[in-house]
């Protein structure tokens, strides 16, 4: 006689064994499956969600910071652009004043220079003057002295005793009048 | 004891020539007192004195004529009519100098004045008008 799971198998390959299926191939797999499961729920699984799940933190951690940098690295561009703006408003401002105080210097420098060459010229005119004048002076003494030597010899040439009597004659005239 | 001063000695001398005491004598005196005060140098200087005093009290101008030329009696005489009148003294002595320098014309000197009239002062003002 036959067991009742004989039986059932019996009476199964007659039913699921006229699919094709070995059920105690089927059985034996799905206990190795469930073995299988029961292993990797209990120690794989854990094991590989926590390395998953910390790696998922890294990584919203790695995004998070990504976009605090991206933030930071914008404000850091605006203050850069800011300082960037300021500073070159400031260099502008300074460039303007330095223009501004050489065209100063410039004008009081050419002023400076202008009075200065006046001062120079009018100098210069004195001293021509002075220097025209002295030779002016100096001609005119050489002039008497050659007016004055010529008269001379011609008086002693041609003054006699005669002619010097009617000079001194003419000259008491002139003391007594 | 002072000596007296040169002045005063002047002084005295032309009151002793305007009282006619003899030359001789007062000149002894008054070198006398030039040697006692060793003036010796002074002589020259004291009869210039002398002749200034004289002439200042009107009594006799001695006068200096420096001309190129001798001059002619008459010219002297004229010369020394204007004097007299000049310096308003009584009589003028003339002591007449010949000098080539002088070109021509006559220098008059007494011993308060003098008068010019020589072509070498002409030329020379005339220098220095210029």
């Amino acid at each position: 006689m036959l067991n009742p799971s004989a039986q059932f198998a019996s009476s199964s390959s007659s039913g699921i064994s006229s699919l094709g299926v070995n059920l105690k191939a089927f059985i034996f797999q799905l206990v190795t499956f469930l073995l299988v499961l029961l292993i990797l729920r209990r120690w794989v699984f854990p094991k590989l969600v926590a390395t998953l799940e910390s790696r998922r933190d890294a990584l919203e951690r790695s995004l998070l910071q990504a976009k605090e940098t991206e933030e930071a690295l914008k404000a850091a561009e605006e203050k850069a652009d800011k300082l960037l703006h300021k500073a070159r408003a400031r260099a502008d401002a300074s460039l303007a004043d330095a223009a501004k105080k050489a065209e100063g210097v410039i004008a009081s420098a050419e002023s400076s220079a202008t009075e200065r060459a006046g001062q120079v010229i009018k100098e210069a005119k004195a001293h021509l003057d002075q220097e025209r004048e002295r030779l002016h002076q100096e001609l005119r003494g050489e002039l008497a002295d050659l007016v004055v030597r010529t008269t001379e010899k011609v008086l002693r040439q041609k003054l006699n005793d005669k002619s010097d009597q009617a000079l001194i004659e003419t000259s008491l005239k002139e003391l007594k009048s | 004891m002072t000596s007296p001063s040169r002045r005063l000695l002047a002084s005295y001398g032309a009151t002793q020539l305007i009282a006619q005491r003899p030359v001789a004598e007062i000149a002894r005196e008054l070198g006398s007192v030039l040697i006692a005060s060793r003036r010796q140098k002074e002589a020259d200087l004291l009869v210039s004195d002398i002749a200034w005093e004289l002439e200042h009290r009107g009594q006799t101008a001695n006068t200096k004529l420096i001309s190129a030329f001798p001059l002619t009696q008459s010219l002297k005489e004229e010369i020394q009519s204007f004097v007299k009148q000049a310096a308003k003294v009584d009589s003028v002595i003339l002591d007449e100098q010949i000098d080539k320098n002088v070109l021509g014309g006559v220098r008059i000197e007494t011993a308060q004045h003098a008068w010019d009239k020589t072509l070498a002062r002409a030329l020379a003002d005339i220098r220095k008008e210029f």
